[in-house]
């Protein structure tokens, strides 16, 4: 359906991509990977009409087109799913679903009717019938907005879909509402292009495999290719794995009793010295509302943390921090970025003690954790939009090194990062454990947790429902007490 | 640093631009501009905004701004001025009175902002009405007679230059240094890149906000005080329409609204690249109408500019 010939694509002195031919057929699953930076947003941006290709034909059913904007590509039927929402909170689903192709009565007046049963056809096709369109879309979860995106994306009976990174802010069953659309449309005859960091995902969903890196095309493979092997054409290297071991000390360093607030309730864990206690759960199952609070950004209304035996009573982040306590949030570029500031002035963004800043000394010890952390940059002047999401994460992990801390809290700590990236950041979670750090590890991916975790704490409806030791934790069980199922057979510890 | 970056840092490009300016003019009026009464008269007109513009460039590098500073000059300078007039009193207490009512403005404009959540446009604007009203009572139709002392503030001169001028090179010099070296002002440029993120970096933002008004209001309430000393009179009408050429000076040295960006330096040769174009247009007998016009218009081409430049690196 979609050819694409030789195409090139130069910014600047850099090439971008290079000589790539890729074709896309109808009612087929093509997914695509490759590491951040491999060239995978540049080519989705030409075949959108973002981007005009420097060199190459693209062939549409056969015939040549040039794409020249994001409506030449509507008309043809490309239809894309970002990955930043596109969303206007403070309409309705109905209204955000058909933004330009409203239908309206004489005289140019929306046809609020016809529009509202329009959306909830749609929506019912999709499985998501306990939507209502007229709920206004700032209501919504942040997974629940993205299968609104992907509606929006539908409504359009595009031929070819493209969808980036749809279930980064998904979970498990919603996950699996959205593979069983994605195979719907493929039987109806629709192509499609799926995007994904997640190896097991890829494997699942889709028919064939292409993989892009440097900006080269490297093969297209069948999806039933062994993940490692897929990992090695990605990465052009075998990756030295983490090996699974454990650095937990007897001494508990952080000690939580019963304590609630907004989102969450009854929480009780004790973290030791050395470890890493997984937290898994549903979206809006508390785990990120609770972190935030033991990082003292959210109130805690009743019960205690104990830091080293002593009582912690934490009103601002600051005071989490004079205490040992780090956070890395989960949306990296809203919570944890200054995007326009250079490497080194974000990894001394958290310096507590007041009085001059040398500009000097920062750089000399950014220098040593970019070095440390393996973050490529030429230089630590070098601003963080400018770095991959890789990258950028690993400074943000840097920045709370920095600050010597014991406690880490780490929400989503590889969301939207490259495999390479992934990799090294494990490696930096379990070295920091060996260091006597704890972590709290928040994770929605389940073998990340899994490889990682000492123990695993599952929560659900704002409450701990269950804390699993690493022998008895596999992803049944999580899933199961993650969506309140409580077997008698299981062992629970609480 | 290389030209490409150099290009980006609007403080060099600014600087180039007005040597650049002076240079042509010293070439057109060779007689009238490069003298020492026109610089000094020149450097005097600009000092009480770039005195306000160094407050409005902390609040917009933290991503907010004062509206109300232009009112508050006439409220610090007609309190100073209505206490030694009406009731006798010493004129450094006057004095002490006029910047303690900026701060505590400064102070009601943080709080209302940070802590209750009001938009500081909204705030600052409301804040700007109110202030006015009360500097209107306060000297009415105007207070002359001010003791000797406090004339000897701003009339007096050092080394060929105003007192004025001096406050300010000494202001520009001291926030220059604090900003860009005291972990507690480079806060700011956190606050305004990304404020969750400043929050989540251990920052207390809402303090860090307050701070930002009451410094600029403080610094509002100094040239205030400086300009009233400087006419002999406190003028209810004093500093209108300040507020908006000092953000005009503090985004053309480039600072952004959006937040994040500017440095103090900035702020003063905003302010000199403005005064030397009116300087100009003066000189060169063009009608008053065309000074705003031509301001106006030489603030969209400076960040149009800019605007297309970062665009063009950026490809």
């Amino acid at each position: 359906m979609l050819r694409l010939r030789n195409i090139s694509k130069y910014f600047t002195g850099v090439k971008a991509l290079q000589n790539v031919t890729l074709h896309f057929e109808k009612g087929m699953i093509h997914a695509l990977c490759g590491e951040n930076g491999a060239g995978k947003s540049t080519l989705m941006n030409i075949i959108i009409g973002i981007h005009q290709p420097d060199e190459g034909v693209i062939l549409w059913n056969e015939q040549p087109v040039e794409i020249k904007n994001v409506q030449t590509a509507q008309r043809l039927g490309i239809s894309m799913v970002y990955q930043e929402r596109s969303l206007v909170d403070s309409l309705s689903i109905a209204e955000n679903i058909y933004p330009v192709q409203t239908p309206v009565v004489k005289g140019g007046l929306i046809d609020f009717p016809l529009l509202f049963r329009q959306t909830q056809q749609l929506l019912n096709e999709l499985g998501l019938i306990n939507l209502s369109p007229m709920t206004l879309v700032k209501k919504l979860s942040t997974a629940q907005k993205q299968m609104i995106e992907i509606a929006k994306a539908i409504a359009k009976t595009p031929s070819l879909l493209i969808l980036d990174e749809p279930t980064a802010s998904l979970t498990h069953s919603e996950t699996e509402i959205l593979f069983r659309i994605l195979k719907n449309l493929k039987d109806k005859g629709v192509g499609i292009i799926y995007i994904s960091h997640r190896m097991s995902e890829l494997q699942n969903i889709s028919d064939i495999i292409s993989v892009l890196k440097d900006g080269k095309f490297i093969s297209t493979i069948d999806s039933k290719t062994p993940a490692q092997e897929i990992v090695r054409l990605m990465v052009g290297r075998d990756l030295e794995s983490v090996k699974k071991s454990s650095n937990v000390q007897m001494e508990v360093s952080l000690e939580v009793e019963n304590i609630r607030g907004k989102g969450f309730r009854n929480i009780s864990f004790k973290l030791h010295k050395g470890e890493i206690l997984g937290f898994a759960g549903l979206q809006g199952s508390g785990r990120s509302a609770m972190a935030r609070a033991l990082f003292g950004d959210e109130k805690i209304t009743g019960g205690k943390i104990l830091k080293d035996g002593k009582i912690l009573h934490l009103n601002h982040p600051s005071e989490a921090l004079e205490h040992g306590i780090v956070y890395l949030p989960e949306d990296r570029k809203a919570e944890g970025l200054f995007l326009h500031s250079s490497i080194s002035e974000n990894i001394f963004s958290a310096q507590l003690k007041k009085g001059f800043y040398n500009a000097a000394i920062a750089d000399d010890v950014s220098l040593k954790l970019c070095k440390l952390f393996s973050i490529r940059t030429t230089t630590v002047k070098q601003h963080l939009r400018k770095l991959s999401g890789g990258n950028q994460q690993k400074v943000v992990l840097a920045k709370w090194l920095a600050q010597e801390p014991e406690i880490l809290i780490v929400n989503e700590p590889t969301h939207g990062v490259d495999i390479g990236s992934k990799e090294e950041i494990y490696q930096l979670l379990k070295y920091m454990t060996a260091e006597g750090k704890s972590i709290l590890l928040i994770s929605s991916e389940l073998p990340e947790l899994l490889f990682l975790s000492d123990r695993i704490a599952v929560m659900h409806e704002k409450e701990i429902i269950g804390i699993l030791n690493r022998e008895e934790a596999t992803e049944e069980r999580i899933a199961a007490l993650a969506s309140g199922i409580k077997t008698t057979k299981m062992y629970i510890c609480k | 640093m290389q030209i490409k970056e150099r290009l980006q840092d609007r403080v060099f490009s600014l600087a180039a631009s007005i040597l650049i300016l002076c240079i042509i003019m010293t070439f057109i009026f060779p007689t009238q501009f490069p003298t020492v009464e026109n610089f000094s008269q020149l450097l005097l007109n600009l000092s009480i905004d770039t005195i306000v513009a160094v407050g409005m460039m902390i609040l917009l590098i933290s991503g907010m701004f004062d509206l109300s500073v232009g009112s508050i000059v006439a409220f610090s300078g007609g309190l100073a001025g209505y206490l030694m007039y009406y009731h006798d009193v010493n004129f450094l207490i006057a004095i002490v009175a006029g910047l303690s009512g900026s701060v505590l403005i400064g102070f009601v404009n943080g709080w209302l902002i940070a802590i209750a959540g009001i938009n500081p446009m909204i705030q600052t604007l409301a804040m700007m009405g109110i202030v006015r009203g009360l500097a209107l009572m306060l000297s009415g139709a105007g207070i002359q007679n001010f003791p000797y002392n406090f004339i000897y503030i701003g009339q007096s001169k050092l080394l060929g230059l105003q007192a004025p001028v001096w406050y300010m090179i000494f202001i520009v010099l001291m926030f220059s240094f604090l900003v860009n070296r005291t972990v507690f002002f480079r806060r700011y440029y956190f606050i305004g890149g990304n404020e969750r993120a400043a929050k989540l970096s251990g920052i207390q933002v809402e303090k860090m906000k307050i701070w930002a008004f009451v410094i600029s209001a403080t610094l509002a309430g100094i040239a205030g005080i400086l300009l009233s000393s400087r006419l002999g009179a406190a003028l209810s009408t004093s500093g209108r329409g300040l507020e908006l050429r000092v953000i005009t000076a503090v985004i053309l040295g480039g600072a952004s609204l959006s937040g994040g960006f500017g440095k103090i330096f900035g702020a003063l040769l905003g302010a000199l690249f403005m005064a030397l174009i009116n300087n100009l247009l003066i000189i060169g007998r063009v009608s008053g109408y065309w000074q705003e016009i031509i301001l106006g218009i030489v603030l969209i081409v400076a960040v149009g500019l800019d605007q297309w430049l970062i665009r063009k690196m950026e490809k």
